[in-house]
């Protein structure tokens, strides 16, 4: 997994690349809690995220509810077909922020 | 076309990424609907990422293998699973309620949703568990 991390005032974009399993998630925890912990809003571009499995799902999930109990959220950006896949089969959409 | 194809793979997370590039290959080979490749590939890996997490739990470092077979005659696609670690207590094997939203969980409901019949079998004495996934592909 690849990252890129952009910021601009309250607002962190971090766009992911490959493939996100078990092996990378403690990677990708580190890289998205803190911004959460620092209050921003998180904005996870997925575009180029080929593959997620329920390892991925559950960053998704720590980092939605890790925000709202901070008061600001994690908005999920140009979702992959095949990630968006992966959330509609664990019934997320409606719970997770996609745009 | 029947074919049956297994590869052996160390139990560690890093080993994640080549059991897709296994599994992707094989059903390469049997020319699948791209989506349905995708879902396959995605329920094997999750039945091996049970393995490291948890037949494995607690084991960090260890040169065990694990092995996959995939094979499919008459249409009949069934992945075996092969692992010496803890036996499995299949009474304690729960997949997340969807309504209760919490990381982890998911990766036994995603193999659920996926395949036909999961099945612990206990045939093996060269192993300790036997898990086998079967799908009919003549209903996709």
């Amino acid at each position: 997994m690849a990252y890129n991390v952009k910021e601009d005032g309250n607002i962190a974009t971090v766009y992911l690349d490959g493939e996100i399993d078990m092996d990378v998630t403690e990677k990708a925890k580190e890289l998205i809690m803190p911004l959460i912990e620092a209050k921003k809003e998180v904005h996870l571009n997925l575009k180029d995220v080929q593959y997620m499995d329920s390892s991925g799902i559950s960053v998704l999930i720590e980092s939605h509810q890790k925000a709202m109990e901070l008061g600001t959220k994690v908005i999920l950006k140009e979702i992959s077909k095949s990630v968006l896949k992966v959330i509609m089969m664990a019934k997320l959409e409606q719970i997770l922020n996609l745009e | 076309m029947n074919l049956s194809e297994s590869k052996d793979f160390i139990v560690n997370s890093g080993s994640l990424k080549d059991v897709r590039l296994f599994s992707r290959d094989v059903f390469e080979k049997l020319n699948l609907d791209k989506n349905l490749k995708e879902e396959l590939v995605l329920a094997i890996a999750e039945a091996a990422q049970n393995i490291v997490k948890h037949a494995y739990k607690g084991i960090e470092d260890t040169d065990d293998k694990m092995q996959i077979k995939i094979s499919l005659n008459d249409n009949k696609l069934e992945i075996g699973f092969y692992d010496k670690g803890k036996p499995v207590v299949e009474e304690n094997i729960q997949h997340r309620q969807l309504d209760d939203i919490k990381p982890g969980g998911l990766g036994t409901f995603f193999i659920n949703q996926i395949m036909d019949d999961v099945v612990f079998k206990k045939d093996q004495k060269k192993w300790v568990n036997h898990l086998v996934l079967t799908k009919n592909l003549s209903n996709n």
